[in-house]
């Protein structure tokens, strides 16, 4: 039949356009694995060159990050990534999920005020303030310090929206039941709402935890010493001359993304739904 | 032990209730649940927004400031800004443009009913979003070297094409950042458009193919208006990221990038504020930037017609 | 003088009573920055023989070693605010004017340097001085040589000795281009190093010792000219790969033989070793060509001081530790042997010690220090204003950039504009 002939040609043609795109998404991440392969200073001398993908591997970079000083350095950075990470996923959680919340549940004046300053806080770019800030952090002492890294992201708007939405889908019947029997406010969240929230706590988690992991530009300024650095800012100062550490850079920056990417293949459905949060029309 | 802790609780109860009332007050509670948050917006934007629109005004030295009047502002439109500005123009409507319309076909093609292994697709093509710019810029060092022997150079050489120095010339240092960009975006973008192709009504585009409709027609009056605002959410979403770049250049240029070709606004922020540490200069160059943010945006909100639909 | 003789006693009872001390005190732990990992080496070795040295004053070393551009704006920050500083620091030439304005930051070293000054080649302290103050100590003089890959040289048929002038060296160039795979040499466009040196050579600079902006005089315009011709009309140079002479791009192309010469100052020998092995013994180290008939044939440039900041947690034990590592006979032998530097004690550089054959002798052959004897006189230094990071930054990021890279513009225009850029910031 024509008409099958033609489908098949179109599900062919789609698949072809797909698979070029899926080519060159992970080709770069082969690449990566290639490299972090290889003999590191050669690839910052004469680039990534095709033979490298059919010669023998070579574990040098891997036995440096394991044994080398500058091996436990890089694993001290992971280090303060996973606590930096954590941080921030259990402050902004918490403060953003009982904005959200409050949106949804109650009715008090001023309501509509925090929305429009969310939506601003949404609209005006992190990098205006970030001069005065750095100076106000400067000024507390939170210089080269967890919390002072964290700071800026503690604002979460696309949580706050993501948490209403979320909690207008909560049962009503259930807060008014708690208050007969004696439950504060704050009893109804944190025992009753909260486990009833917890799919839209995961999708949370995993998009703030994203974000800081990838976090770049205002640790770049708060971070100062070595020991503090996160993995980007790390992996960033191996990048540069006089450093001569390559070997940890390539099998470092891959290692980096190990993690995330089985968090991914385990959760996809949560990152999918912490993503698409932010497009909800508040 | 119990016992007396028993007694002290028995003391305190009824204090509690007295001074901890507000806890079951319904007209109380909201402002506590958002009080962290509130707190935080004043430390952490309102302050800072205002202080920088002083700072705009000022030339900080350390221990001492200065009220300079419109200097830093006058200062601020020079060859090098505009260098930048330029650039940074350039890359949003790259970046607009190719993050919208192509994870809008793949979208299309994953959410088609003849497309198999979607999932599989979705998952490939999203993976780039989950690395950081340090490790796509380690990458993208890596296969645009300038050397003949790197892949890049070696692609380019199959068509006979000569060896490019990517990095030293302007087109080809766009072609890096934007392409870095699209790498790590497109699925994330894709994910976007496929949530919003599922709020299309299905019978709807049943009904106008039974009216003989053909797909282009389908996708013109039925797919379109349905994920108008997601469109409309995502190029405003590309704007206002692209008119923040600054780690994509770091990666590639990590001091300052030959002939300013990856200078970007917020790198000129950057360099002038913490560089030189001539915050006064960097916190004007920041207002500009947001107030053409602002221009933009509204532009882009008139013109797709949100404003329309609001109403 | 009542202080120096609190210190004398100091030092006195210091001496005889170490073991009461040694006992229990604990060494004191001295941060210190640097963008230099052979920097970072040098004081932990240090460290080493002044603990042997004074175990009652011992030292635990915490070197860090950050990129040049971080390195300097955390350091400039954290002095600034009065915390997070560490002990000692590297702070880079055409840096260190930052760091001496208004309050200086930093402590005047002059109780360590003023006894020793007379050994040393001054101009190296009055670059780190502000109003009779000295504030770093130099690693090295910096002098500037050509270093030719004698290999090439010789497949082409050019005797290095015969090259006196630039116009022999440019000559030898189209014979070298011609006879071999290789380039003559090779320009950084974006570092300030080959274009600072030439100019320097003949007594031009890119600010006048009043402060003004020279950087468009014709001089300069002569010079930058001459290198983009080099590039562009004899096609016997190329801009450096990687942009400057310490990328690994760089370092690649060299080692492989790509270009038969390279000027850079005598510090620059520690790179040849480190990184590009294959040339070892095929290199030659030699005075620069001149420009004109008596003119000079090496200029100083480029350097780091080591300073010790306000916020040391032991003033005056950093400041012992640095003359011990830096300005003793022993630490400038050691500048020498373990970094391959010119160290600034002159006093040194026929001794001994210094003239001892080791892996700089090997590489290079065994006439280092007599060259550096032969043009000592030819070093002239560079004037450093507040205003050179500025010119630094707008030469390296535009000025070469679209001179010898992009050949986008003359000399004249490129310089022009970079000199107007440069003086719109002195309003």
């Amino acid at each position: 039949m024509v008409d099958h002939r033609h489908e098949k040609l179109i599900s062919l043609s789609m698949l072809a356009v797909l698979s070029i795109f899926a080519f060159l998404a992970l080709f770069p991440v082969l690449s990566l694995l290639v490299a972090s392969l290889s003999p590191a200073t050669d690839l910052m001398r004469h680039g990534l060159s095709p033979e490298l993908f059919f010669s023998k591997f070579d574990f040098q970079n891997y036995v440096a990050i394991f044994t080398t000083e500058a091996g436990d350095r890089y694993w001290d950075w992971y280090l303060n990534s996973v606590i930096v990470s954590s941080i921030l996923i259990a402050l902004s959680l918490l403060f953003s999920s009982m904005v959200g919340y409050a949106l949804a549940m109650y009715e008090f004046p001023g309501k509509r005020i925090i929305f429009i300053l969310v939506l601003l806080v949404m609209m005006i770019p992190f990098e205006i303030m970030m001069l005065p800030l750095f100076q106000l952090v400067i000024t507390l002492g939170l210089v080269d310090t967890y919390f002072g890294t964290v700071l800026p992201l503690l604002v979460a708007p696309v949580a706050v929206f993501f948490f209403r939405q979320y909690s207008l889908g909560l049962p009503r019947e259930v807060m008014e039941a708690a208050r007969v029997d004696g439950c504060t406010e704050f009893g109804i969240f944190f025992r009753i709402m909260v486990p009833l929230m917890l799919p839209s706590f995961a999708a949370m988690a995993i998009f703030q935890g994203l974000i800081s992991w990838n976090n770049f530009l205002w640790p770049l300024l708060v971070l100062r010493s070595n020991d503090m650095f996160t993995l980007p800012i790390g992996l960033a100062t191996l990048l540069t001359p006089y450093g001569n550490n390559y070997q940890i850079l390539f099998a470092g920056a891959l290692l980096s993304i190990v993690p995330i990417v089985i968090l991914f293949l385990c959760f996809q459905r949560f990152f999918i739904a912490g993503l698409t949060s932010g497009s909800v029309k508040g | 032990m119990t016992l007396f802790s028993q007694t002290g609780q028995a003391k305190r109860e009824p204090q509690t209730k007295v001074r901890y009332s507000f806890l079951y007050s319904r007209k109380i509670a909201p402002y506590l649940f958002i009080s962290p948050f509130i707190i935080s917006i004043l430390i952490l934007y309102l302050y800072p927004f205002i202080s920088a629109v002083k700072m705009s005004f000022e030339r900080v030295l350390p221990g001492q400031v200065f009220f300079v009047g419109l200097d830093n502002y006058e200062r601020v439109f020079n060859p090098v800004f505009f260098r930048a500005l330029q650039n940074t123009s350039v890359y949003v409507l790259l970046t607009v443009v190719i993050l919208t319309v192509i994870p809008l076909i793949l979208a299309l093609m994953l959410n088609h009913r003849l497309t198999r292994f979607s999932n599989f697709f979705r998952a490939a093509i999203f993976i780039p979003a989950l690395t950081s710019v340090v490790v796509a810029g380690t990458v993208f060092r890596l296969i645009f070297g300038e050397s003949d022997q790197a892949l890049a150079n070696q692609f380019l050489s199959l068509f006979g094409a000569s060896a490019l120095d990517w990095r030293y010339g302007s087109a080809t240092a766009m072609f890096l950042m934007v392409a870095m960009a699209s790498w790590r975006w497109m699925g994330v973008n894709i994910i976007y458009f496929l949530a919003a192709l599922q709020t299309v009504n299905k019978d709807l585009e049943e009904a106008s193919q039974m009216d003989g409709a053909n797909a282009w027609q389908r996708f013109r009056y039925v797919t379109l208006p349905a994920i108008k605002p997601i469109i409309v959410f995502l190029v405003t979403i590309s704007i206002i990221n692209g008119f923040r770049m600054f780690e994509e250049s770091y990666v590639l240029w990590e001091t300052s990038s030959p002939g300013y070709i990856g200078l970007t606004v917020v790198r000129y922020i950057y360099q002038q504020g913490i560089r030189n540490n001539d915050m006064g200069f960097g916190a004007a160059v920041g207002i500009i930037l947001l107030l053409i943010i602002f221009i933009v945006s509204m532009i882009q909100l008139y013109a797709t017609g949100a404003f329309k639909r609001e109403d | 003088m009542n202080k120096s003789i609190l210190a004398f006693a100091a030092s006195a009872v210091a001496l005889t009573a170490p073991q009461i001390v040694m006992a229990e005190s604990d060494p004191t732990t001295l941060t210190f920055w640097t963008f230099q990992q052979a920097h970072a080496t040098f004081f932990e070795d240090a460290t080493e023989r002044w603990n042997e040295a004074n175990p009652n004053r011992a030292i635990d070393m915490n070197a860090e070693v950050y990129p040049y551009d971080q390195m300097h704006s955390n350091l400039l920050l954290a002095l600034q605010s009065g915390r997070g500083a560490p002990d000692l620091a590297d702070i880079e030439i055409r840096q260190i004017s930052n760091y001496l304005q208004g309050d200086v930051p930093l402590v005047p070293l002059n109780d360590v340097v003023e006894p020793v000054l007379d050994d040393m080649v001054k101009s190296r302290f009055d670059i780190y001085s502000k109003d009779g103050s000295y504030y770093g100590v130099d690693y090295h003089v910096g002098a500037s040589v050509m270093y030719y890959n004698e290999e090439i040289m010789d497949q082409a048929g050019v005797d290095i000795d015969s090259i006196e002038t630039w116009d022999d060296y440019a000559a030898a160039g189209e014979q070298v281009v011609e006879n071999t795979d290789a380039v003559m040499t090779t320009f950084e466009s974006g570092d300030i190093f080959s274009f600072w040196i030439m100019i320097s050579q003949q007594g031009s600079d890119i600010f006048g010792e009043d402060g003004s902006v020279t950087l468009d005089n014709q001089t300069n315009i002569d010079t930058l000219q001459f290198m983009q011709d080099m590039i562009y009309e004899q096609e016997i140079a190329v801009p450096a790969p990687g942009g400057d002479h310490h990328s690994e791009e760089f370092f690649g192309y060299m080692n492989n033989g790509g270009a038969a010469s390279v000027m850079m100052p005598m510090w620059y020998m520690g790179r040849f070793l480190d990184n590009m092995p294959d040339l070892d013994g095929k290199m030659q180290i030699r005075p620069l060509p001149r420009w004109e008939e008596g003119g000079n044939r090496s200029a100083g440039m480029g350097g780091t001081g080591t300073v010790v900041t306000n916020q040391s947690v032991d003033e005056q034990l950093s400041k012992d530790f640095l003359a011990f590592a830096k300005l003793t006979e022993e630490a400038n032998i050691r500048l020498w042997t373990v970094l391959g530097f010119d160290p600034l004690r002159h006093d040194v550089w026929d001794s001994e010690a210094v003239q001892a054959d080791n892996a700089y002798y090997q590489y290079f052959h065994d006439d280092i220090f007599d060259i550096l004897l032969d043009i000592r006189d030819e070093i002239s230094g560079v004037n450093i204003t507040e205003l050179t990071p500025t010119a630094q930054q707008v030469i390296e990021t535009n000025t070469l950039y679209s001179t010898l890279r992009s050949d986008s513009m003359s000399a004249e225009e490129a310089l022009t504009q970079a000199a107007d850029e440069i003086r719109n910031r002195m309003r």
